[in-house]
């Protein structure tokens, strides 16, 4: 690896330092079995320490509080990682797609409303996905139709991530029912605590229930909280959904490879109650240094990513498939070595990331990574046909 | 060379040359030495003095992709990746200078004796006699040990040190006996040598013999490497082509799911696979100390990935797969053999996994080489 420039090796120091003082001791144990209020509490505080310390939206324009180069922000999320620090779960569709598509697209206004407002703590959530448009989310049918300078939304929405926490609701609908599928969808801005609004948080595989189903009826959203030219949603929602992915990734990725990989050589070498360790095994070494291996592919596929201004037109894809998979085949080979005692960690700490440490737990929760977002196979289809250049599906109008 | 773009610029160059010289090849003989040698391949990483080029392990490994994207023959890998650079690492003198000089002009073909099973180890011994130096020892699966003018020796003397031999291979007490493999392309060769009396001027010290051998180990590791990416990108292409224009049930084949998605696979583990060559490549290049470990990556995925995409291009291309006329069999046999050559991936990742746990007890690590 070329030397890196002194003054990204004093901010590391910084960061470094900055990590060992405010990382909270023990915090995983104690985000283990809290109660969702606890988990608010602690998000908040920790967006808190971070937004303070100017480390919460480094990726936001200086003059909104950001405006880190993408070299200071990998160093940020290398060192965050390697210290094992608490996620942002809570914050993170205020600070990265509400963020991107206010800057992206946004009016002034909405931009001086809002982006100053997430910073004091404002949370988002996302109203895209809906009962029957997952995979396919242009086939939306919440609908909201003009009334003078207002909008009635009606519809329902599915797998809106923390949204019984949620201040606002960055919202796709129909306005236009005969264009297009594609044409007719706008971008709205809507207060959660508007009337007819109902939030049913869904329990989840792991038994969480992160998710929500958003229920809208007769909502009204003023015109001045539409996200550019009404018809035009669906091309802002395509501009500033992947737009901070390749950052997250890399955060992952490093969190993977740091703690995540630590903790499964910790497990690989601990003792069974027979005496015999898992590591003595050359099968399991060798499973060990094959993830090993993957992962760090993984951190270096990212690093690329981040760093490149031209990245290929599906190199998201091939990120986020990989990482989703490859995930999965490590929190499996976690929950195969743990074996029964794993069965007996009902909770895992909430805050972390998806390499907790309760492997089964885990593992189960790795689907949450290979569905949502574009699944697998949208993934796979989109490097096919993006990055590769494959005859195309026959398709349904757009 | 300054700067990271004229770097890029150079490669791209040189990428581009190997690819028309290798392409103009005929696909059943070598790319005619001469060009080869006036291509400046072979001292890519000698020094001006020597009529090289002062270029680097990174220029090197340019050209061994292009090498296994083509499927290409003759001792190229083992004379620039092995042979050359090992003449690098002993002390200057004027036969070695010579043999370098005639190396880089392509004048004289050496091979560095290095047994395709053995890892950072030589089984040859140099004992002193009354005649001079006499050189014991036989090891298997030399890379282009048949064709060689020189075969250039590792061996181990009675005090420990290692030094480097540079045997005529007509020479009373030495043979090379050929090893035909499945494999066309390739030519390996058994190489025994049962008390070969050899000059003492043709014994060169190596600055840092143990660390010379672990360092040509991993060379050779990792040139295989390169070689298996190359070979996987050809798959990729020549499969991304062929699915794209087969029809059958009056669709293209490349719009069906299974199939598309087999090629998104390809891709996405050549992507991986080309990080974990970069990063092996710059670790040999700049010596530093945990390259090893990133060569064992490279090599044990890479090279793993390759006999994947290989065998998944021959699938995809159907009936025509399979025949000897359509040629992806070629690039199976020789990603197998890849696979197998200076350490199977199962080995490497042992060496991965000795780093789990110290014999003081567990001691547990991020993954990957050491951040400073």
């Amino acid at each position: 690896m070329s030397p890196a420039p002194p003054a990204l090796d004093e901010f590391r120091a910084e960061v470094r330092a900055w990590c060992r003082d405010h990382v909270p001791a023990q915090w995983r144990s104690a985000q283990t079995g809290v109660s969702d209020d606890e988990f608010v509490a602690f998000q908040k505080a920790w967006f808190r320490e971070l937004r303070d310390a100017g480390y919460a939206v480094p990726h936001w324009p200086k003059e909104w509080g950001g405006g880190m180069s993408v070299a200071e922000q990998v160093v940020l999320y290398q060192e965050l990682a390697a210290h094992d620090a608490p996620r942002l779960v809570l914050p993170f569709v205020s600070i990265h797609h509400a963020a991107s598509t206010l800057l992206a697209a946004g009016t002034d206004d909405q931009r001086r409303r809002h982006l100053p407002a997430i910073l004091d703590g404002e949370i988002w959530c996302q109203g895209f996905s809906e009962p029957g448009a997952g995979s396919d989310m242009a086939a939306l049918s919440t609908t909201a139709r003009r009334n003078g300078d207002t909008y009635i939304v009606d519809g329902q929405k599915l797998w809106a991530s923390g949204a019984v926490h949620a201040d606002w609701c960055l919202l796709l609908a129909r306005t236009d029912p005969d264009a297009p599928k594609r044409r007719g969808i706008s971008y709205f801005l809507m207060d959660m605590r508007t009337p007819g609004v109902e939030v049913r948080p869904i329990r989840q595989a792991t038994g969480e229930s992160h998710f929500c189903e958003i229920f809208l009826d007769g909502v009204a959203v003023p015109e001045a909280n539409r996200v550019g030219p009404e018809n035009e949603g669906w091309k802002v929602a395509q501009e500033t959904l992947g737009a901070e992915r390749g950052m997250t990734m890399l955060e992952l990725a490093e969190r993977l490879g740091t703690g995540g990989f630590r903790r499964l050589v910790e497990l690989c070498a601990r003792p069974r109650p027979d005496g015999s360790v898992p590591l003595d095994d050359p099968v399991v070494a060798d499973r060990l240094a094959a993830l090993e291996t993957e992962i760090t592919g993984l951190r270096a596929l990212c690093a690329d990513f981040v760093a490149d201004d031209r990245p290929g037109p599906a190199d998201a894809s091939i990120v986020k498939l990989y990482y989703s998979e490859l995930l999965q085949r490590t929190t499996d080979f976690g929950a195969d070595v743990a074996g029964l005692a794993a069965q007996t960690e009902l909770r895992k700490p909430l805050s972390s990331s998806w390499e907790s440490g309760p492997w089964v737990l885990d593992f189960i929760g790795s689907w949450e990574w290979t569905i949502p977002g574009g699944t697998s196979e949208i993934q796979r289809t989109i490097i096919g046909e993006r990055a590769l250049g494959l005859p195309r599906e026959p398709r349904s109008a757009t | 060379m300054t700067g990271t773009l004229d770097l890029t610029e150079f490669h791209d160059e040189l990428r581009t040359v190997a690819r028309n010289v290798l392409a103009a090849a005929d696909r059943d003989s070598a790319p005619s030495w001469t060009r080869v040698s006036t291509s400046g391949w072979l001292g890519l990483e000698v020094d001006e003095e020597f009529d090289g080029a002062g270029a680097g392990f990174a220029e090197t490994a340019v050209v061994l992709r292009e090498y296994g994207r083509a499927a290409a023959r003759g001792p190229l890998p083992a004379v620039a990746a092995l042979a050359v650079p090992a003449l690098g690492l002993v002390d200057p003198g004027s036969v070695r200078d010579r043999l370098l000089r005639e190396a880089v002009a392509g004048a004289t073909v050496p091979v560095l004796v290095l047994g395709g099973e053995t890892l950072g180890v030589t089984p040859f011994r140099l004992d002193s006699g009354v005649e001079g130096p006499v050189l014991h020892g036989e090891t298997s699966f030399v890379l282009d040990a048949p064709g060689a003018d020189r075969l250039l020796v590792p061996a181990t003397r009675s005090d420990g040190t290692v030094v480097l031999v540079d045997v005529d291979p007509g020479a009373g007490g030495v043979e090379v006996t050929d090893q035909p493999v499945l494999d066309a392309t390739r030519s390996f060769g058994r190489v025994v040598a049962e008390g070969a009396v050899v000059a003492a001027d043709t014994v060169h010290a190596f600055r840092d013999g143990a660390s010379a051998l672990r360092h040509l180990a991993d060379r050779a590791a990792v040139a295989v490497a390169c070689d298996s990416l190359g070979l996987a990108e050809a798959m990729l292409d020549t499969t991304v082509a062929y699915v794209g224009v087969r029809e059958q049930f009056g669709r293209r084949i490349g719009s069906f799911q299974a199939v598309k998605h087999a090629c998104a696979d390809m891709l996405v583990s050549i992507s991986v696979s080309r990080r974990l060559v970069a990063a092996a490549v710059r670790n040999v290049a700049e010596g530093a100390p945990d390259a090893a470990v990133s060569v064992s990556m490279a090599k044990s995925h890479v090279c793993a990935a390759a006999v994947d995409i290989a065998g998944k291009a021959m699938q995809l291309h159907g009936g025509m797969g399979y025949t000897w006329e359509s040629g992806i069999h070629v690039y199976l046999k020789r990603a197998t053999l890849n696979r197998s050559l200076f350490g199977s991936p199962a080995e490497h990742r042992r060496r991965l996994a000795q780093r789990y746990v110290s014999p003081a007890g567990v001691r547990p690590r991020a993954c990957g080489p050491r951040r400073s």
